[in-house]
C-alpha cells in the first residue's frame, strides 16, 4: 500500500515537471526549443511531418505575440553577429542564445574550421563582412566536440616523434578537411603529457585561436580594417556540460591588434 | 552598438542556460554522453533562418551545415565532411536541404547573370566563384519562359535551387555506398517561407527506392 502511494507520488510528481518543464519552455522566449510530448523524437517521414507541424504552431505563436515580424523579415536582414561554430547539433547558435531569427548570420560546419582558401567559410564571411556589414565576428567552439577529439585521438596515438609525414586520418574526407586541426593535436601532444580531458581542453581552446587567427588574416577582414571599421573577431567557447557560453579572451580587432571583446 | 549586442548574446545565454536547467535539472549533463540527431539540415546562413528556432526543436535533435544558399558543391570539402560525419559517424538517415525565400545568393544571382563572368566558378573573388553553379542556374533560367517577372522567377530560381542541391547530396559517394549497404537514406527538399514563417516540402524527395542509376 505504502509503496503504491509511493509510486503514484512518484508518476504525479513525473507528469507535474513535464508539465512544468512544457510551460516553462512554451512561455519563455520563443525561441527555446520545446519538449517533444513524447519521450523521443523518432525519425521517419512521420516525423519530418511533424517538424513541419512543429513548425507551424511555432509560426502562429510568433505572429500572434509579435504581429508583422514575418512581413518585416521579409524586408530585409540586418544580423548584429556572423557565428563560425561547430554543425554538432547541440549547438544552435540561436537556441543557446535565446534570440529571435534575424540576429546571427551563421555558418556551421566540423570542428568551427576556418580554413583560408575554403571558398565555403570565406564566401560567407564575405558577404557578412561587405553586403551585410556585419562588425562582429564569434568563432565559436564547444566541450565534447567530436572533430576535436578524433584528431586528438588519432595523434595520441602516434609514437613520439611522430613520423614525418605524418600518417593521414583514416577517413579521406575529414583527413582534408581536419589537417590543421590534427597537426596541432600532434603538436600538443609533444609537449607535458595531459590527461585525455585536460588535452582536449587545450585543443579545443588552441582551436578557437588558430580559427579566430585565420580569419583576422583574409583579404575582406583586412580591407574592412583599412577602411576605418571596427570589425572585431572574438573566441567563444559553449560548454555543453552547463549551456553556459564562455567568451575567452581571444579578440582581434582593428589592423589585427588584439582587443578586447565589448 | 555592436559591443552592447554581443554582451547581450552572452546574457541571454546565461538567462537560458539557467532556465533550462531549473527546469529540466539533466538536461545538460545527459548533453555531455554524446549525440543522437535524427537529421542533418543543409541550409541558409541567413539569420532570419536559424534552424532549431524555426521548427522548434531541443539543442540535440538537429545536425546542421548552413552557407550561402544552402549549396552543396560535390567537390566541396566543408559540406563533404559535414555529409561525412552526419551520415557515417551519426548515422544520420534524413539529409534535408532548406532553401528560402527573399535569399541574397538567389536574388544577387538573377540581378547579375548577365555581368558575372562566363566562368563564374572560376572568379578570384570566392564569393563569386561560390555562387558560379547558382549564376549558371540564373542564368539558364533567364533563357527560358516566366523570365520577365522578376519575382516569380526569384522564386522558381529558389525552389529549382534546391531540387538540384537535393541531386547533389544524391549523387554522392557518400550516400550512394550507404544504399548498396542497405542504408534507408532519404533526402529531402524544403523552402522556409519567411514572409510567414512557414516551412514548405517542396516534394522533390530522393531516396534509395527512387534514386535514378549512375
Amino acid at each position: 500500500m505504502a509503496s503504491n502511494l509511493g509510486f503514484m507520488s512518484y508518476v504525479l510528481r513525473a507528469v507535474l515537471f513535464q508539465i512544468l518543464v512544457f510551460h516553462l519552455l512554451h512561455t519563455n522566449a520563443l525561441s527555446i526549443g520545446r519538449v517533444d510530448r513524447r519521450n523521443e523524437v523518432v525519425l521517419s517521414q512521420d516525423s519530418l511531418d511533424f517538424l513541419l507541424t512543429n513548425n507551424k504552431a511555432w509560426a502562429a505563436e510568433v505572429e500572434s505575440k509579435h504581429p508583422g515580424f514575418f512581413n518585416q523579415s521579409a524586408e530585409g536582414q540586418h544580423p548584429k553577429a556572423l557565428w563560425l561554430g561547430c554543425s554538432d547539433s547541440r549547438v544552435p547558435e540561436s537556441v543557446i542564445t535565446n534570440v529571435l531569427p534575424g540576429v546571427i548570420f551563421t555558418q556551421r560546419n566540423i570542428a568551427n574550421q576556418v580554413p583560408p582558401n575554403d571558398t565555403n567559410a570565406v564566401a560567407v564571411i564575405s558577404y557578412a563582412v561587405e553586403h551585410l556589414e556585419v562588425d562582429r565576428i564569434i568563432v565559436a567552439g564547444h566541450t565534447h566536440c567530436g572533430g576535436v577529439a578524433y584528431c586528438y585521438d588519432h595523434a595520441a596515438v602516434l609514437p613520439k616523434p611522430p613520423p614525418n609525414p605524418l600518417p593521414p586520418l583514416p577517413e579521406p574526407i575529414l583527413n582534408a578537411w581536419l589537417g590543421t586541426l590534427y597537426a596541432a593535436a600532434v603538436k600538443l601532444l609533444q609537449g607535458t603529457p595531459l590527461s585525455r580531458d585536460d588535452g582536449l581542453a587545450a585543443l579545443t581552446l588552441q582551436n578557437v585561436k588558430m580559427q579566430v587567427a585565420n580569419v583576422a588574416g583574409l583579404d575582406v577582414v583586412k580591407h574592412a580594417w583599412k577602411e576605418g571599421r571596427d570589425l572585431r573577431i572574438v573566441g567563444w567557447l559553449y560548454v555543453i556540460e552547463t549551456g553556459h557560453l564562455q567568451d575567452l579572451g581571444v579578440c582581434i580587432g582593428p589592423n589585427g591588434t588584439a582587443c578586447t571583446t565589448f | 552598438m555592436p559591443a552592447e549586442l554581443i554582451a547581450r548574446l552572452l546574457d541571454s545565454n546565461a538567462t537560458w542556460a539557467s532556465d533550462v536547467s531549473h527546469a529540466e535539472p539533466t538536461f545538460f549533463p545527459e548533453s555531455t554522453k554524446g549525440q543522437s540527431p535524427k537529421m542533418l539540415w543543409i541550409g541558409c546562413a541567413d539569420s532570419r533562418v536559424p534552424e532549431s528556432v524555426v521548427v522548434a526543436c531541443k539543442p540535440g535533435d538537429i545536425f546542421v551545415h548552413r552557407n550561402i544558399a544552402n549549396q552543396f558543391h560535390p567537390k566541396d570539402d566543408n559540406v563533404l565532411s559535414v555529409l561525412t560525419y552526419a551520415v557515417e559517424a551519426l548515422n544520420i538517415d534524413h539529409i534535408v536541404v532548406v532553401g528560402h525565400t527573399y535569399c541574397g545568393g538567389a536574388t544577387h544571382c538573377w540581378n547579375n547573370a548577365g555581368a558575372a563572368p562566363v566562368s563564374p566558378s572560376l572568379a578570384s573573388d570566392p564569393l563569386t566563384r561560390w555562387l558560379g553553379p547558382l549564376t549558371i542556374l540564373a542564368r539558364q533560367q533567364q533563357s527560358g519562359p516566366d523570365a520577365t517577372d522578376a519575382e516569380k522567377a526569384i522564386r522558381a530560381l529558389i525552389e529549382k535551387n534546391v531540387e538540384l542541391q537535393v541531386l547533389n547530396v544524391a549523387r554522392t559517394s557518400i550516400v550512394r555506398d550507404a544504399w548498396k549497404k542497405g542504408r534507408d537514406i532519404h533526402v529531402y527538399g524544403w523552402v522556409y517561407e519567411l514572409e510567414n514563417g512557414r516551412l514548405r516540402d517542396l516534394e522533390v524527395s530522393i531516396s534509395r527506392e527512387n534514386a535514378l542509376p549512375m
